[in-house]
């Protein structure tokens, strides 16, 4: 019933976004669709933790992960939604978009918001697919909003590598269907390969895996596979990269976890252990580098994304302790790395840049965005008392007895990021601002977005809740 | 119809997988791939004269309503609004790709993939042909510099997996196969226009052109 009111809420906001002739019509649908969507998501979530697997009909079924993944995109798709319309009414007062781009934007970002839900709902690996390689479709257009030559680049490459991608990710999907042959109409569930799992050829199941974590492993961004990823989320309207950064990774990341468990069933869980920790580490090491000499404030947010996928792929390697907390690092990562975006897109209006080497003294020019941002980059590259650093520290601890080396290489290239990012963000904050910016916030509802998604981020560091305490528990003993 | 049928409809495909990877002319690119979606819903068909399942005859046609029909038009129109008539050059050299292709063809036969060729013994020299189509349709995407031979790649990519999927028994519900033809169709216009759209901005379709994200 829940995913029927997000579906229909969201699907009459995308009908407003192409019929309606005022412009607030379509800010307050898709406003609106957020908040039934966010209430819809907290009711399916209290049910999963009280009563196990939700299977709403034959195409759905929502089980913990995919309960606390449905949490997450409800709420940064609130705030993205609510930050949309200040943020884009900035943009027209510039006379960079007008009311036709305002409607498609929305139409778009409803329909990327309805996939993702579909994807992390469905009950199938191929109805997940087709709704992961819709995320793709209704999210190019939004890349190459600006219509410029670079986004355009960027909507290319995303297109294309996450095409293939899906591709391969689709055809590892049906190789896992070689062992369920008797299936009445066709529909092969998460739950009948789990069941079937025991009747695959390892070898298969090997080759199966191996073509999954590559193909959806490049929608997630884990390196070698992330270089569509700095150029798309830099590239799009920032509640866009917000929701590409804090969310869509998360969705496809589910799906790998989701081939992860009928793996370990059909085989034991050390050859997809060893396969994500390679790649987490290598993201890790990657974004590293690349963050302590980037010059872009929004590409060091992506790569700081590179890196979160990197450091979830280690907590799911290292298991134990490390998927409890690889779990509680993803809804952490959401809420800040969507509040940073957020808070950057609040700077790009004010410098009109997103190179680092333009903007100084944000803490004078925007005093609460500045702040935000501060907060958020503590948060993010795992300052106590936020929750990150807590999980960093699980995830290594879980390591450092089975996989020492990797645990310490680990350790040490997230104090490369910690540097870079804290050099990259004192330069931005501190300092005289030009003299051609104005002090002063641009509106109020560009900073609420943002904060709330920060207090949410810090109280659920000081105490997660019973019920997703529960949820994340279950994950983590699967 | 038997399995050399089959073999020669499979023939069809890797053939025009590989004409992909060599032919200059777009207009001939676009009716190649149509040519292999034709020979693909052949195969399809073939099942439909087996079991008789009507929602079955309905896929066959809206594939061939899709893929071997609109499709080409639509590349044929983009060919023609911006007198696209020879596609970019490759990165490697026709003699360089003819031994990748030798390679990656004899890959898909080897011992280290035979699970996979084996899925159906029945079908392992089938399966071999279908999964080389695949490699091959990746290295066209991965060799080629032009957007449409990008865009042909990744449908050809999907049309080997299609054929594999048939061959080795793995086909889905006829819903949902209809699912993914309607995300096929809506990535064709997404991908059309946005070529099209790259073509205005940088006056090409030669994704080597494409140097603004250097920061």
């Amino acid at each position: 019933m829940e995913i029927l009111i997000i579906t229909l809420s969201l699907a009459a906001a995308i009908l407003v976004g192409g019929m309606a002739k005022q412009r607030k019509n379509v800010e307050i649908a898709s406003v609106a669709a957020g908040i039934v969507s966010f209430a819809a998501s907290i009711s399916i979530a209290l049910r999963v933790s009280a009563s196990g697997t939700y299977a709403p009909s034959a195409f759905f079924s929502i089980d913990a992960l995919g309960a606390i993944v449905i949490l997450i995109i409800s709420c940064v798709g609130l705030a993205a939604t609510a930050y949309s319309v200040p943020y884009l009414r900035a943009e027209t007062e510039k006379h960079i978009i007008g009311f036709k781009r305002v409607r498609q934007y929305f139409m778009l970002l409803n329909l990327f918001i309805a996939a993702m839900y579909v994807a992390v709902a469905a009950s199938s690996p191929v109805l997940a697919w087709i709704a992961i390689e819709m995320t793709t479709l209704s999210t190019v257009f939004l890349i190459s909003f600006y219509n410029k030559p670079a986004s355009m680049e960027a909507a290319w490459k995303y297109l294309i590598i996450n095409s293939i991608g899906l591709l391969l990710g689709f055809f590892g999907a049906l190789l896992y269907f070689t062992s369920t042959n008797a299936l009445g109409d066709g529909l092969v569930s998460w739950q009948s390969l789990l069941v079937n799992a025991s009747h695959l050829d390892p070898l298969i199941v090997k080759i199966a895996f191996i073509f999954v974590l590559v193909g959806y492993g490049t929608k997630v961004g884990l390196a070698p596979m992330h270089t569509w990823l700095p150029d798309a989320h830099s590239k799009a309207p920032v509640p866009v990269s917000a929701l590409l950064s804090g969310v869509l990774l998360n969705v496809a990341f589910v799906i790998i976890l989701r081939f992860k468990y009928v793996t370990d069933a059909s085989i034991g869980p050390a050859f997809a252990q060893n396969l994500l920790m390679t790649l987490g580490i290598l993201s890790i090491f990657i974004a590293s580098l690349i963050i302590l000499t980037q010059k872009n404030y929004k590409r060091l947010l992506a790569y700081s994304s590179v890196e979160n996928m990197g450091i979830i792929a280690l907590g799911f390697g290292f298991g134990g302790l490390g998927v409890f907390a690889a779990i509680l690092h993803m809804i952490y990562h959401s809420l800040l790395k969507s509040a940073l975006f957020l808070s950057s897109g609040t700077i790009f209006l004010k410098f009109s840049s997103t190179k680092i080497a333009r903007i100084r003294g944000v803490m004078t020019a925007l005093p609460v965005t500045g702040i935000l941002f501060f907060v958020g980059f503590f948060a993010i590259t795992g300052a106590p008392p936020f929750g990150v650093f807590y999980t960093k520290l699980s995830i290594l601890t879980a390591g450092i007895a089975s996989h020492p080396v990797i645990a310490i290489a680990a350790l040490a290239f997230m104090a490369l990021v910690f540097v870079g990012f804290f050099q990259h963000a004192t330069a931005m904050l501190f300092g005289d601002k030009p003299e051609e910016i104005e002090t002063g916030e641009r509106s109020v509802w560009l900073i609420v977005p943002p904060l709330v998604l920060l207090v949410i981020a810090f109280g659920l560091s000081l105490h997660v809740p019973q019920f997703m305490y529960g949820l994340i528990n279950e994950i983590a003993s699967k | 119809m038997n399995l050399l049928t089959t073999s020669l409809l499979l023939d069809i495909v890797f053939l025009t997988i590989i004409f992909l990877n060599f032919s200059r002319k777009n207009v001939q690119v676009a009716y190649a791939y149509g040519l292999q979606s034709l020979a693909i819903a052949a195969i399809m068909f073939k099942a439909y004269l087996e079991t008789g399942s009507q929602p079955l005859l309905m896929l066959v046609v809206i594939i061939v309503a899709i893929k071997v029909i609109a499709a080409p038009i639509f590349f044929v129109r983009l060919v023609r609004k911006h007198n696209l008539a020879f596609s970019v050059s490759t990165y490697m050299n026709i003699p360089l790709s003819l031994i990748v292709l030798a390679a990656l063809t004899s890959l898909s036969s080897s011992r280290q993939l035979a699970p996979l060729v084996n899925l159906v013994p029945a079908n392992s020299a089938l399966l071999s042909i279908a999964f080389s189509g695949l490699l091959l349709s990746l290295f066209s995407i991965v060799n080629g510099k032009g957007a449409l031979s990008h865009i042909i790649g990744v449908l050809s990519l999907e049309n080997s997996i299609v054929v594999f999927a048939l061959l080795a028994g793995l086909e889905q519900s006829v819903g949902l196969q209809l699912g993914i033809i309607f995300d096929i169709f809506t990535w064709i216009v997404v991908a059309t226009m946005l070529a099209s759209m790259i073509y205005e901005h940088f006056g090409s379709t030669d994704v080597s052109d494409m140097q603004h994200l250097k920061d």
